[in-house]
């Protein structure tokens, strides 16, 4: 009996062990699916941060990155395999995260918001900065709730090449008078006063524009496609700037505002053959080769869109991180998303010169990014946000109504009133087909 | 009979697998292009919303979608006449006159055709570049005033430079194999009767060659579609404003941005009509005797 007893509790202690053993390893057995767009900051950013988030939670990460992730993803979703966690940009070609956005096929982020961060004591809302998750970018169905989680930001302006300004003794200009005033100037020594990498550009520059003639107010307007918006006062005087401007613009811009010549487009600005571009603080390192060709003297400077109206207006431009509503592991990536606010994977992601959205993030900055991401601290404001999502209409997509006939505007093939015209017409369609 | 039967079922066996390979990879899938071009769905959300010929009319009505079919026609046409023209010259040339260095001459023309499109585009943009290229350079040579390849004006020909280039040393290569099958023995003939260079290439090559002339056509008609996508793709992004767009790239982006998959489909059964329609039409027009010697 005694025996049997013995041999019952062993029995007993080896299951018990077995279950409580086979709990704990299916804790740490979860991986999770993170897949991230390998853009200038590199991919080694992301490794090392899923690594100190292994280190951090015991939950392992299966780190995806590529230069076109869409290509990567857009299958094995289509199939339903969805990763857990995806980084991205909205506005890009493929526009995969629009397409979620349309499917509604995105896991709401209200509670990763409300979560602590792993590692710390400070709540994941309490440490992104202000305006940037309440924007209709990351709530795009205008009901408040946010389905991303903003990260790398980057002040977008206007470049220019500081020693030029120097030398003539040119001001920089803070309204658009001034501005036309140095186009003449310009001209006449043979220099033009603006080039554009491609149109895609002109959708950070036309965001702070608006903003530069009517405020928030008026881009709401326009960016929500708000009835008789373009034949306003404030319409018309956009639509003015932009047929003044494409007449300033160099006359060479269009032919190579495409993917494979666009960085003509930026030397430009570097070979004082035209004074600015819109662009982003990435343009350092994107045309960091061309600076041992240049024969004259430059540095980069950046200024905001001038005042038309209102305050000169800074763009800022944020990539994304977001998870599927497909995702296997959503309690996990909800995990990996607010870690992604931890001092330690900030660090990591400054280090390589990403910047994220977090209180405080400046004492990290180096460089010309010091510069640059004080923009808002020398008398610019911050724009933000984007188009309104908008169901399917074929034929009809943001980037060639508003930007790519900026092409044709400039090179002289439509006039600013068939612009408009196209720009209406869409408009109304967007406004039938709004989201949310 | 048994023989007839063993024989008969050698012979299924036989096709069986390839039956069955090109109805999963090639009809299914062509099927479901023309099921998909009547229904609303988009990339991500499986439900499609059954919009009979919906589809059909909005593209009559979209802008773009004719001008990229407009392009696409302007190309196939292009691209076949200057490479079919200059194909047939070089290759007469080759296979009749001597010339020193022929060998090398054949290699030279077809290692385009051996290059990545992308490196063809890398090499275009030299050309093209609007202060330092080739053909603005030589330009400025003459005191004339530097040309915007890639502008809305020339993207086109500029395009279809860079098409011909890539495309006359296949096609010469084949037009060589079969001129060199002519016989001798026809030329000397008509030279003797007094037939210049030019009569007999008219006169006796062409004809002769009329058979392999008609299968190229077909190849110019589906080779340029998909070309096209690749070196719009690669070398203007279908700008400036879509001056350069072609059919193929304006589906693929509709897929993404625009109207989803029903309507890329739409496209898609557009493209599979015109070009099937254009192949037929060019091999009834192009029918003539065979000629056997």
């Amino acid at each position: 009996m005694k025996k049997f007893v013995t041999l019952l509790l062993t029995v007993a202690m080896i299951m018990s062990l077995a279950i409580c053993g086979g709990v704990s390893a299916s804790a740490d057995d979860v991986t999770i699916k993170v897949a991230a767009i390998e853009t200038a900051y590199g991919s080694q950013v992301w490794a090392d941060v899923a690594a100190a988030f292994e280190a951090e939670t015991g939950i392992k990460v299966e780190l995806t990155t590529d230069q076109n992730l869409e290509d990567v993803l857009t299958g094995p979703m289509q199939n339903g395999e969805f990763p857990d966690v995806v980084h991205l940009a909205t506005g890009r070609p493929a526009g995969l995260t629009e397409q979620l956005v349309k499917a509604n096929a995105l896991y709401p982020l209200t509670d990763t918001l409300a979560l602590t961060i792993p590692g710390e004591d400070v709540k994941v809302s309490d440490k992104i900065a202000g305006g940037f998750t309440d924007n209709n970018i990351v709530a795009p169905y205008g009901d408040g709730v946010t389905y991303m989680a903003p990260m790398f930001y980057s002040p977008c302006g206007l470049f220019y090449n500081e020693k030029l300004f120097a030398e003539k003794g040119w001001e920089v200009p803070t309204t658009w008078d001034e501005m036309w005033e140095l186009g003449d100037k310009a001209a006449e020594e043979g220099i033009a006063l603006f080039t554009y990498p491609t149109a895609g550009y002109y959708d950070a520059f036309m965001f702070a524009l608006m903003n530069a003639i009517g405020g928030p107010e008026f881009f709401n307007a326009i960016t929500t496609y708000e009835e008789g918006a373009w034949d306003s006062e404030n319409g018309q005087t956009l639509l003015a700037i932009l047929d003044k401007l494409a007449s300033y613009t160099h006359p060479s811009t269009p032919a190579q505002a495409n993917n494979q010549d666009f960085t003509k487009n930026q030397l430009m600005v570097m070979t004082n053959d035209a004074l600015f571009m819109p662009n982003g603080t990435w343009i350092t390192g994107e045309m960091a080769g061309a600076l041992e060709t240049l024969e004259n003297d430059f540095a980069w400077g950046m200024t905001a869109v001038p005042a038309a109206g209102e305050a000169p207006y800074s763009f800022c431009w944020f990539e994304q991180a977001w998870i599927p509503a497909g995702a296997e592991h959503i309690a996990e990536a909800e995990q990996f998303v607010a870690f992604l606010y931890s001092d330690v994977a900030a660090e990591i992601f400054a280090s390589a010169g990403a910047m994220q959205p977090i209180l405080g993030i400046a004492d990290m900055l180096e460089g010309e990014n010091v510069l640059f991401y004080s923009i808002y601290d020398n008398g610019a404001k911050a724009a933000m946000g984007g188009f309104a999502a908008f169901g399917e209409i074929p034929g009809v997509d943001v980037s060639s109504t508003f930007f790519t006939p900026i092409d044709s505007l400039v090179a002289g093939t439509i006039t600013i009133d068939d612009y408009a015209e196209q720009v209406k017409t869409n408009s109304a369609m967007m406004r039938d087909n709004l989201l949310g | 009979m048994k023989s007839n039967f063993r024989r008969t079922s050698f012979i299924c066996l036989c096709v069986i697998p390839a039956v069955i390979l090109f109805a999963i990879f090639m009809v299914a899938p062509t099927f479901n292009v023309f099921r998909l071009s009547l229904y609303q769905r988009s990339t991500f959300n499986p439900n499609e919303v059954f919009i009979g010929m919906k589809n059909f009319q909005m593209l009559m009505k979209d802008a773009t979608f004719i001008r990229s079919m407009q392009n696409m026609l302007l190309l196939i046409v292009m691209v076949t006449v200057f490479t079919m023209a200059t194909a047939l010259v070089f290759a007469g040339i080759l296979t009749r006159e001597k010339i020193r260095g022929q060998s090398f001459f054949r290699v030279v023309f077809y290692i385009p055709n051996i290059l990545s499109v992308v490196v063809i585009s890398g090499i275009f943009s030299a050309i093209y570049d609007i202060d330092r290229g080739l053909l603005n350079s030589i330009l400025n040579l003459f005191g004339a005033e530097g040309v915007l390849w890639k502008g809305e004006k020339h993207v086109i020909m500029s395009l279809v430079i860079a098409m011909v280039w890539q495309a006359i040393g296949y096609y010469m290569v084949m037009y060589m194999a079969s001129m060199s099958a002519v016989p001798g023995s026809l030329y000397e003939s008509a030279e003797i009767d007094g037939a210049e260079r030019v009569t007999q290439f008219f006169q006796i090559t062409i004809p002769l060659i009329w058979t392999n002339i008609r299968t190229t056509l077909t190849f110019f008609i589906i080779s340029t579609i998909n070309m096209a996508f690749l070196f719009v793709s690669a070398m203007t992004s279908g700008g400036p404003n879509n001056a350069s767009n072609v059919a193929l790239l304006y589906m693929y982006n509709q897929k993404n941005l625009g109207g989803g998959y029903g309507y890329a489909m739409a496209i898609g059964v557009v493209i599979f009509l015109v070009s099937f329609g254009l192949s037929a039409l060019v091999n009834k027009v192009t029918e003539r005797d065979i000629l056997e010697y």
